[in-house]
């Protein structure tokens, strides 16, 4: 059974291996380019993001996919959904800005709370941070998805999961030709 | 080069495996029996193609990676557009010039250069194999003929090819074209 798996492979000549590694490397650098094209258009380092926690209910719920964007002309106001960056966490968090302080020259900082938390976000920033400035801004929510992110989170919870599922697709791609 | 001998098996009712079969013995009939030399430059430049888009998002990837995004924007930019650019000359370049054509193979004849083309496409659940055999002589002139038929006629009941009806049936196109070019 596994030999025959690798059959179409050990019949391959050299330059039908080839394009069949190319052709892997192309499905991958396609999601890639999207990817990064997204991140040109929407000027966020991370254009979509999962939710990760239920801090934002009934906004927002735990596995809901967010659409960020980040152009800096358009300024930071109170009430919006922002997600930042905390120095020393690796995820970033979706939460609502509370209160915002903009200075003649064009700086701003504010403090976010979740809206289903009952104190403000300062225990959650780096030590000694009391606001929050645009360098911390990865993107604001402008759409979303109900739900959809749950796939995310399961492969993330269960990474033996993820990496069977990425596994399977990859020799799958490699052994079969066209 | 595998060996011809060699028993490959494969299941009939596979499109897409009887087909890349029959082509890869065909490939073998043209540079083995009728001692054809192979030429690479249409697959190679697919694969040139190939490799430049996956470069170019290596490229992509790496520089993102060293200068994260607000820096790397303007060479996002490039890479993402000319990356979609190449996509769309692949496809033109599969569609359009290399139309399914599976072996170039050169011959020399006297003094005369001969190229033989053969392209094959198998319609979705058919079991119709159609090859297209273009053979073009040195003064630009190109005769074709193609044939259609079931897999069946070159595999046989376990999946193994049978080369000599490959051999025969390819031999007989190719007598037929070369002595077609002498009547006229």
């Amino acid at each position: 059974m596994l030999d025959s798996l690798f059959d179409d492979v050990k019949r391959m000549n050299k330059r039908q291996f080839i394009y069949q590694v190319l052709s892997f490397g192309m499905i991958v650098s396609s999601a890639l380019m999207i990817w990064k094209g997204l991140m040109v258009v929407t000027g966020s380092e991370s254009p979509i993001v999962v939710v990760l926690s239920g801090s934002m209910e009934p906004a927002f719920h735990r596995g809901d996919l967010l659409f960020l964007t980040n152009y800096p002309e358009e300024p930071v106001r109170v009430g919006e959904i922002v997600v930042f960056k905390v120095e020393g966490r690796d995820i970033p968090i979706v939460h609502r800005v509370l209160k915002l302080h903009e200075k003649n020259n064009g700086t701003v900082k504010f403090l976010t709370k979740g809206d289903n938390n009952s104190v403000d976000d300062r225990g959650l920033y780096a030590q000694g941070q009391l606001w929050l400035t645009k360098k911390d801004v990865v993107g604001r929510a402008r759409g979303f998805l109900p739900y959809v992110g749950m796939v995310t989170i399961y492969m993330n919870e269960y990474p033996k999961l993820k990496f069977a599922v990425l596994a399977c697709l990859a020799i799958y791609v490699l052994v079969h030709r066209e | 080069m595998p060996e011809p001998q060699e028993a490959v098996k494969i299941n009939k009712w596979d499109g897409a495996a009887a087909k890349n079969a029959i082509d890869d013995a065909i490939r073998e009939v043209f540079t083995g029996d009728l001692k054809c030399k192979e030429s690479f430059a249409l697959i190679d430049g697919r694969l040139f193609l190939c490799a430049l888009a996956v470069g170019v998002a290596l490229y992509a990837l790496l520089w993102d990676y060293l200068y994260p995004f607000p820096q790397s924007r303007l060479v996002l930019i490039i890479c993402v557009s000319s990356y979609f650019i190449l996509m769309g000359i692949l496809t033109l370049y599969t569609t359009f010039k290399e139309k399914g054509i599976f072996v170039v193979a050169k011959e020399k004849v006297g003094n005369n250069n001969r190229v033989w083309e053969a392209s094959s496409y198998v319609k979705k659940h058919d079991d119709k194999y159609n090859l297209v055999l273009v053979m073009r002589d040195g003064s630009g002139k190109s005769r074709e003929v193609s044939v259609n038929k079931s897999f069946a006629n070159f595999i046989d009941t376990n999946g193994a090819i049978v080369q000599n009806v490959v051999v025969n049936e390819i031999t007989k196109l190719y007598n037929s074209l070369s002595s077609e070019k002498k009547e006229k």
